[in-house]
């Protein structure tokens, strides 16, 4: 059986249904992420803090984990070291999402992709679909920028 | 490096350092019938594409339909972009509906439904008071720029605010620019102008600069500013024939290039006259010029100069006489230098006369902004190495006492002045007062007018 949109078109198989954990604290940023998301054929699961981001991790084994580095509990940068760090969740790719420029240290902590804020929804999902069908999870960040 | 949107009003961007901040909050303040929405619907009809859509939400301080029946009523407003790259809501009927405490929900909703580029919320402080507690304001106002910070859109809050409350209201805080529109009246004329409070990571050009709104939108004129710093420029050791016989000789060969001459003398004396000959000597020379006038309108001009059998259709054909005429009835003090600039640019101009400058002091709100508006006017003039002529009229007829103000009269190179010989019969008399770098004849000589213009007759 396939798996299509909210319109009908069926999902490439790559990413259907494909769970997303986000790791945002503001529930009104919450809401735009998870509409682009789910606009796009993803499952998304939120956690409002670093530590909270780790527990659902290990839990839910999501595809990818998007995070702000400004959370609360366990900073997004830390929170990347651990996921990475950690059989259970290794295989996750991470997306680092921020306002602050940091694709260096993004890097340095082994995230898979860095973008910066403002959310563009092009930029957001063209960056997760990259992710998603990258088989690799070679540590290189991808840097992208609204800029 | 900071993106920015031009904001497609005249003068805006250069006022604003070359637009708005890409994705971020401007708050647009000021009285009602300040120009307010005139300004954001500006903003939004010239930047709005069908990738790139804006969403205007109205909210309680007007009917939806009221913004888009005085809108049309503008060039920029196009109909045809209206629900396709310009979208208006009723933001004001929805948060009636889930309560305002629900804005930034409702707001986040409107993003995800029409992804704008560009947000324009008219009015929030209508919103805003809806907020009983200023805790409720401030968690509201809060979810807002958290909500409008994070997605990738500019953002325009427009309100009634009052100056007093940039300190009170949370959306000064949150806000990156603050343009504060106002009116400001004297006597019988009114003069709108635009200050930007604050501009965020950004410098912008300082004061308030006078703006007008037209048909066509809003046309802003940035306030001249003296130079902080004395421009450095190399003056050109060139002399310009000032077209008056018989002065040039009384100067040293003319005028220096790039000099201003104060031309003052009471009324009938031969200011314009003067000013019209140093104009058709520019002409002549293939030297394009514009005359500034405000008394005499340009027929008035012609004919001045068909009395003084002088071919005014040919002059003002050639294309090196221009006429910029303004009524000095409700006119700007910085609008006439935006023209001036524009024009000289335009045509690259090399002479500028205008007739008089107590036309441009009369609209001015102040007699210190008045000469700090000269005195970068004339070094604008200076750095172009534009010659420049300009008349004053005094109040004496026989014994000047004093002559315009006297920091005008200081920051001008050269000074003549006219008057009149006492006596059964009044005759025209010229004076060299002071001449910037050269050395001049001192002494008091008539001037006559004749089919020549202005003539210098030597006394004995």
């Amino acid at each position: 059986m396939s798996i299509t949109d909210s319109d009908g078109a069926e999902l490439p198989a790559s990413h259907q249904r494909a769970l997303i954990l986000v790791v945002e604290r503001n529930p009104v940023v919450q809401r735009l992420e998870r509409y682009f998301l789910e606009q796009a054929g993803y499952t998304v699961e939120f956690a409002a803090d670093g530590k909270n981001a780790l527990e659902r991790a290990r839990e839910l084994r999501p595809r990818i984990v998007v995070t702000e580095i400004m959370v609360p509990a366990l900073d997004g940068l830390s929170l990347c070291r651990l996921l990475k760090s950690d059989p259970l969740t290794a295989h996750a790719r991470i997306l680092i999402f921020s306002h602050l420029h940091a694709e260096d240290r993004a890097r340095e902590v082994g995230a898979d992709a860095f973008l910066l804020k403002p959310i563009s929804e092009e930029i957001l999902i063209n960056t997760v679909e990259r992710l998603i069908a990258s088989p690799s999870r070679n540590p290189s960040v991808e840097e992208t920028r609204n800029d | 490096m900071i993106e920015r949107i031009a904001t497609g009003c005249v003068g805006l961007d250069e006022i604003l350092n070359g637009g708005i901040p890409a994705n971020t909050i401007t708050v647009i303040m000021g009285a009602p019938g300040t120009g307010k929405t005139i300004v954001a619907e500006e903003i939004a009809f010239r930047n709005a594409t069908e990738k790139k859509p804006a969403l205007y939400l109205t909210t309680l301080s007007e009917p939806l339909e009221k913004f888009i029946f005085h809108g049309q009523r503008y060039s920029f407003f196009d109909p045809q972009k209206v629900g396709k790259s310009v979208i208006f809501e009723d933001l004001g009927m929805m948060v009636r509906k889930a309560g305002v405490e629900k804005l930034a929900e409702v707001v986040a909703d409107l993003i995800t439904k029409y992804k704008p580029a560009f947000l324009f919320i008219d009015s929030f402080k209508g919103l805003n008071e809806l907020l009983q507690t200023s805790v409720e304001r401030r968690t509201v106002i809060f979810d807002m720029a958290t909500l409008l910070t994070a997605y990738e859109c500019t953002t325009f809050l427009i309100g009634e605010y009052a100056e007093a409350m940039t300190t009170d209201l949370p959306e000064f805080a949150i806000a990156d620019v603050v343009l504060n529109l106002m009116k400001h009246s004297t006597n019988v004329r009114e003069q709108r102008f635009l200050r930007v409070e604050k501009l965020r990571g950004s410098s912008s050009i300082p004061g308030m600069h006078a703006f007008s709104i037209t048909n066509d939108g809003i046309e802003m004129y940035p306030r001249l500013l003296s130079p902080s710093v004395a421009p450095t420029y190399q003056p050109k050791v060139e002399r310009v024939n000032s077209g008056i016989i018989g002065l040039d000789e009384m100067i040293d060969r003319g005028f220096w290039r790039g000099s201003t001459t104060l031309v003052a003398g009471p009324s009938g004396s031969g200011k314009t006259i003067m000013a019209l000959s140093f104009m058709k000597e520019g002409a002549l020379r293939g030297e394009p010029g514009i005359y500034v006038g405000f008394q005499e309108n340009p027929s008035q001009t012609a004919r001045i100069m068909q009395n003084l059998g002088w071919n005014a259709n040919e002059l003002l054909g050639s294309g090196n006489f221009e006429l910029m005429y303004r009524s000095p009835v409700e006119m700007q003090l910085d609008s006439v230098a935006a023209e001036i600039f524009q024009r000289v640019r335009g045509g690259k101009a090399k002479r500028v006369v205008i007739d008089a400058i107590g036309d441009l002091e009369r609209c001015s709100m102040e007699r210190q902004r008045f000469a700090d508006f000269m005195y970068a006017l004339t070094q604008w003039f200076a750095v172009e190495n534009i010659t420049c002529m300009m008349t004053a009229e005094v109040r004496e007829l026989f014994e000047v006492r004093h002559i315009s103000d006297e920091q005008i009269s200081n920051m001008s190179d050269n000074l003549v002045l006219l008057g009149f010989t006492t006596g059964q019969e009044m005759k025209r008399t010229i004076r060299i007062i002071k001449t910037r770098g050269s050395t001049h004849d001192n002494r008091q000589h008539l001037l006559e007018i004749n089919d020549k213009g202005a003539v210098v007759k030597k006394l004995a």
